[in-house]
């Protein structure tokens, strides 16, 4: 039996089940430090009842670890239910920082872990689209996926939107070791069909290795 | 005699906490926040026992893990992670940990794993004595 899949929507199925493993594997290191913090709290409760003196200074800063963490949780919680909600529409106005900035907290783990740092330059004012915001985040994953193979030793990559006369941009730069063949490679596959879905081109310039993603003002037309 | 346990993750108020808590159950402990900083204790001291985070910057725990194993093959390591899926932690057991334990995990289960690692390095040591002494007894013809 052969199983035949839509790239686009396995991609897009890929790009959500690393998402959730990377917010599961976060929320879960929230949770651990509030568990041993309960922990630490029964342990100072079970020594108090033996009648040693209880550390106030220390139980302010325990309480306030749990609250860093109960926060922490609750950011990544919203910005999953953010990228929950992006599927709502296939087209929506989406405004570019903002769906850039939920890109970074989103990628935030998988850049850190392999050593990149990824940051942004918004756009003032903020550049809105019609667009389907779910693959263009997916799109952006992959290239930021691709890009961060190729930076050197600088590692580093900074997203630029901009407004066109067409729509928009983003550009990658910091990408140093960015070559014509990896370009071509990388435009195969599930790159191709989501780029097809948002109407969209890649332009690749490897000489001051940037990658630019163009993006049209709306993709009903 | 103390067990001597180093706990690495890079959640510094996840090692802060569970550092006292061993205290308090009568542990030698030592932290590290990265995998350098780890590689870089194993180096200067001898552990009953390490505690490693799987999931890290820079350099996750499993090429950790690597590194501590060629460095010191009777090192006992057990991997604690958010994110365990079974093939990380068959390849942790192939690279030799000891142990894979699921966060949050509990204290309890974490306190006797450190005592099961204890023991399993007293055994290796007692083993690696004794081959030594029978070498020697080969060798010297007594």
């Amino acid at each position: 039996m052969t199983l035949s899949i839509d790239p686009v929507g396995e991609a897009g199925l890929k790009f959500y089940s690393k998402i959730s493993a990377s917010i599961s594997h976060e929320i879960k290191n929230s949770l651990a430090v509030i568990n041993e913090s309960a922990g630490y709290l029964e342990d100072v409760s079970l020594m108090a009842k033996k009648g040693m003196a209880i550390d106030v200074n220390r139980m302010e800063a325990l309480a306030g670890s749990m609250l860093k963490q109960v926060r922490r949780a609750d950011t990544i919680t919203k910005n999953m239910n953010r990228l929950a909600h992006s599927l709502d529409e296939p087209v929506c106005q989406t405004d570019l920082n903002a769906l850039i900035e939920l890109m970074l907290r989103l990628s935030e783990r998988t850049t850190v872990t392999r050593g990149i740092k990824v940051s942004a330059v918004f756009s003032e004012p903020a550049v809105t689209l019609f667009t389907n915001p779910f693959f263009l985040q997916n799109l952006i994953w992959l290239i930021l996926n691709f890009a961060m193979d190729l930076t050197g030793d600088t590692k580093a990559i900074e997203m630029t939107p901009a407004k066109t006369a067409s729509g928009a941009d983003i550009r990658f730069t910091g990408i140093h070791q960015l070559t014509t063949a990896a370009g071509k490679t990388f435009q195969e596959g599930p790159v191709r069909s989501i780029l097809a879905v948002l109407k969209s081109t890649l332009q690749f310039d490897e000489k001051s290795g940037i990658i630019i993603l163009q993006l049209p003002d709306t993709i009903n037309k | 005699m103390t067990d001597k346990v180093l706990i690495v993750d890079d959640e510094q108020d996840f090692l802060n906490i569970i550092s006292d808590r061993l205290k308090a159950r009568d542990m030698n402990v030592s932290t590290a926040a990265s995998a350098k900083d780890a590689i870089r204790c194993i180096d200067e001291e001898s552990y009953d026992a390490v505690v490693l985070d799987l999931m890290m910057p820079e350099m996750d725990g499993l090429q950790t893990l690597k590194i501590m194993k060629e460095k010191n093959p009777d090192l006992q390591v057990i991997l604690l992670t958010g994110h365990a899926t079974v093939e990380k932690g068959i390849e942790a057991m192939k690279l030799g940990a000891m142990d894979l334990l699921e966060k949050p995990a509990d204290l309890a289960t974490i306190v006797e794993r450190i005592k099961r690692a204890k023991a399993e390095k007293i055994i290796l040591v007692e083993k690696k004595s004794e081959a030594r002494i029978r070498d020697i007894l080969t060798r010297k013809g007594w």
